[in-house]
């Protein structure tokens, strides 16, 4: 077994020992409750409230520039790892490469921001 | 070339039937919200792959970026679209579609077979680079090549990341209105005092204010 | 230890020159400008925006001209950029394009109920994706330059957000160009696992050699030629072109007719003439038979429409097919490739020119009569004779025509189909000629119905061309006429541009 796999296995270890540890708490707190199902226990919990429709219903487009924007600053950040773990070696040159990134990424969001997107009305 | 030890073909192994069965499971299943999720465990299993080569940022990107943002998007998008309406998968729209595709795809596999088994460096086994040298290498040197070959490439990356967001502003915002519009009728919500649970008729989902 | 040491080097900086960079920089600066120039003018003085980026556009010319006076070929980032003539010419093409493009644009985003700030940058940040794809010269930075040509394409082409045509046009033209994509970037991944480069010098040095002859070089060109004959719309990937160009709004379909299928053929220009030249008996016949079906199902289909803008649409697919024809011979011999580059280089420019005019008045007329049916051109020549004469004049140039520029550019083309001299070469040629008969009839038709059909309503009130489409439609008609009397200028041109092989 090569060393980075060894790495790994401490991974995988601890992968085995959440799983376990959730499926103790859940088998024990399975063997000790009394049960009395109820159809009002099936409900879904949604903040306290009765429920309104069903959990599948249709869902407003403008969620959407949300996680569009979510997912451009996730890429963003994907970009800055590299650069922000060596961020002596790459220098001034490194810093205003990337600051010239980062400027024109966030346009983006003052574009948003400015028609509105952000406010929820 | 560094033969394959037996651990690396069972990480192989292992990995590629979770790629596979992910990939199966987002063909065949008739919710797009249970297709989407057996594409994280694709995506998963790629990871893994990435990491049995060493590249290890690409692991992390892939399952920060692939597994997180852009199966959340998708999610989204199917919400949007309402998960409530199934597609009927069983009707074919273009006759004599499926077995079209079928014969494609085999033909597909024979062609890629034939065209590797002339290749004689696709072995499959690990990564000969290995990670350059020491901890962070690779990344290290993604870095370099981001801000030395790539420079260009990687700048105009955050144009189109702009052109996404006003893309999407535009063909989502509705513009604002003129004019003090009416309140728009409430949806009465259905309040579910006495939920039937073993009901088997579909609720109808509860009308959104339509945008 | 050693290993972080010496990763704690500090990088040196990749030597730009910022002079061959100029352009890009000037149209980024504009983006901004123009970006935050939307966000923040009110409603009612949108107009700046569009005007802002038309003087953009002309300023980033400058330091094009600057550099073609200057001469001399520039390369950076270890040759994954360079700034030669052929870069410059090309540049120069997509910046009047789009500055053609704009003008025809400006009264009518203005008019309707458009996004006219998005429209101007989004149009702009294609253009900029063209900019670099014209000095790309490494697979990575051709493959973001498309993106960035074709998302705000996409996006442009579903601007009629209420028109279910609109989002059909903009549905598949997005579906199918991200098909192509993906087709196109698992042959680059094929060719960089195979020659270990992502610069297209280095691949073609690795490709002419021993390593070209693995089969796994021939898949990844054969992908890489498939996902850009999608993107210029070549038989039989075409199918989203003519649904695209009828339901996007009109000064979109002008510059996706035009922009962006002549971005994909630089690509190509630069993917075969430098990274895959060693292979020529992959993609010859490849390109053979896209060009031959390219003309012939667009020229026949053509025949059939009584839409303008479908017939516009299958006209330019069929464009796309003699463009084709000197890719097909290009590796025969030297003197046919030296050729075939200017006769592909040559068409582009010129085909610019006549197809934007086309398009123009395709607007123009559409001002008045709300139509795109060719029954609605009955008469035209009675109360708009001025159009008419411009739009006989686009369309027999398109046709090839001789005093016009559209048959010199035809003439190249079968020059450099006949100095390859090859059997398939002069079948490929005697193809061509015969389907520009067949583009006759459909072109003369639409002149027909100008010149001599009744009125169909009866309606002679003359069509008011606002000066912005009437300037687009003069410098459209300039060109066309003074490459078709002096076309010695544009050869040499298309002679300067060379991609210099190694």
């Amino acid at each position: 077994m090569s060393a980075f796999l060894r790495g790994y296995l401490s991974v995988l270890v601890f992968g085995f020992a959440a799983v376990a540890m959730v499926g103790a708490m859940l088998g024990a707190g399975r063997l000790l409750r009394p049960s009395r199902p109820q159809p009002q226990k099936y409900i879904a919990y949604e903040s306290g409230v009765d429920p309104v429709g069903t959990g599948w219903s249709q869902s407003q487009v403008r969620y959407y520039i949300f996680a569009l924007l979510f997912v451009m600053f996730d890429v963003e950040a994907v970009f800055i790892f590299p650069w922000a773990i060596r961020l002596e070696a790459l220098g001034i040159f490194g810093l205003v490469e990337m600051l010239i990134f980062i400027v024109i990424l966030a346009l983006g969001l003052v574009y948003a921001w400015r028609k509105g997107v952000l406010r929820w009305v | 070339m560094l033969a394959a030890t037996k651990v690396d073909v069972a990480v192989f192994g292992a990995s590629a039937v979770i790629v596979l069965a992910g990939a199966i499971g987002v063909v065949i299943s008739a919710n797009p919200v249970h297709a989407a999720l057996s594409l994280v465990m694709t995506l998963f299993g790629v990871a893994v792959l990435f990491v049995a080569q060493e590249a290890h940022f690409l692991a992390a990107v892939q399952v920060i970026v692939y597994a997180g943002a852009i199966v959340v998007l998708f999610l989204f998008v199917i919400m949007l679209l309402g998960v409530d309406r199934r597609e009927n998968v069983a009707r074919e729209e273009l006759r004599g579609q499926r077995p079209i595709a079928f014969l494609l795809g085999i033909a597909t596999i024979a062609e890629f077979v034939l065209l590797t088994r002339g290749t004689s460096w696709v072995t499959g086994a690990e990564s000969v680079v290995g990670p350059a040298s020491g901890p962070g290498a690779n990344v290290e040197t993604l870095a370099r090549s981001l801000f030395t070959r790539y420079l260009l490439a990687f700048e105009i990356t955050s144009v189109l990341l702009v052109i996404a967001v006003v893309g999407a502003v535009v063909l989502a915002r509705r513009p604002p209105p003129e004019r003090p519009e009416e309140p728009e009728p409430l949806a009465v919500p259905e309040r579910l005092h006495t939920p039937q649970l073993d009901d088997a008729a579909p609720v109808p989902a509860t009308e959104v204010p339509a945008p | 230890m050693h290993a972080v040491l010496a990763a704690a080097q500090t990088l040196k900086a990749p030597d730009l020159d910022y002079f061959a960079l100029a352009p890009e920089i000037v149209l980024t600066a504009v983006l901004v400008g123009i970006l935050l120039l939307d966000v923040f003018v009110d409603e009612t003085r949108k107009y700046l925006v569009t005007q802002v980026a038309g003087l953009g556009l002309l300023v980033s010319l400058v330091p094009v001209v600057a550099l073609a006076a200057n001469g001399a070929d520039r390369s950076m980032l270890g040759g994954a950029y360079v700034v030669d003539n052929f870069a410059l010419l090309v540049k120069a093409l997509f910046l009047a394009t789009g500055y053609v493009v704009l003008l025809m644009s400006s009264d009518y985003i203005g008019e309707g109920d458009y996004y006219e700030g998005e429209y101007s940058f989004l149009l702009l940040s294609s253009l900029l994706g063209m900019m670099v794809m014209g000095s790309s010269r490494d697979l990575i930075t051709i493959f973001v330059a498309l993106e960035l040509l074709s998302i705000p394409a996409y996006l442009l082409a579903g601007w009629r957000k209420r028109d279910l045509r609109s989002n059909e046009a903009c549905l598949k033209y997005y579906l199918l160009g991200v098909l192509a994509s993906a087709v196109m970037l698992y042959g680059m991944s094929l060719i960089f696992g195979a020659t270990g480069s992502t610069v297209l010098r280095t691949i073609g040095r690795e490709v002419g050699g021993s390593v070209g002859e693995e089969p796994i070089v021939t898949l990844g060109i054969f992908f890489i030629v498939v996902g850009f004959a999608f993107k210029v719309s070549a038989v039989p990937f075409h199918f989203w072109a003519p649904d695209t160009y009828e339901g996007a709004p009109t000064p979109v379909t002008a510059f996706l007719s035009v922009a962006s299928k002549a971005a994909g053929f630089v690509a190509l220009l630069q993917l075969v003439y430098i990274g895959f030249f060693g292979r020529e008996e992959v993609w010859g016949p490849l390109f053979w038979v896209l060009a031959a079906l390219t003309m012939t199902v667009g020229n026949l289909v053509a025949l059939r429409q009584t839409n303008v803008v479908r017939m516009l649409a299958y006209s330019s697919v069929a464009q796309a097919g003699y463009i084709l024809v000197p890719f097909a011979v290009a590796g025969s011999n030297p003197a046919a490739n030296a050729t075939a580059q200017t006769a592909a280089l040559v068409y582009l420019l010129i085909y610019a020119a006549m197809n934007l005019g086309a398009f123009a008045i395709v607007m123009a007329v559409a001002r008045k009569t709300r139509s795109a049916e060719i029954s609605s051109y009955g008469g035209l020549f009675t109360y708009a004779p001025g159009l008419t004469l411009l739009m006989s004049v686009f369309l027999f140039s398109l046709a090839g025509i001789p005093p016009l520029a559209g048959w010199f550019a035809k003439l190249y083309i079968f020059e450099s189909a006949l100095d390859a001299g090859t059997a398939a070469a002069v079948t490929l040629a005697v193809v061509a000629g015969l389907n520009a008969v067949i583009a006759l009839f459909y072109y003369s038709a639409v002149a027909k119905e100008m010149w001599m059909r009744p009125v169909p309503d009866g309606d002679t009130t003359p069509i008011p061309v606002p000066p912005a489409l009437a300037a687009a439609l003069a410098f459209t008609a300039i060109v066309v006429v003074a490459v078709g009397v002096y076309p010695q200028a544009f050869a040499r041109l298309g002679d300067l541009a060379q991609l210099t092989l190694r």
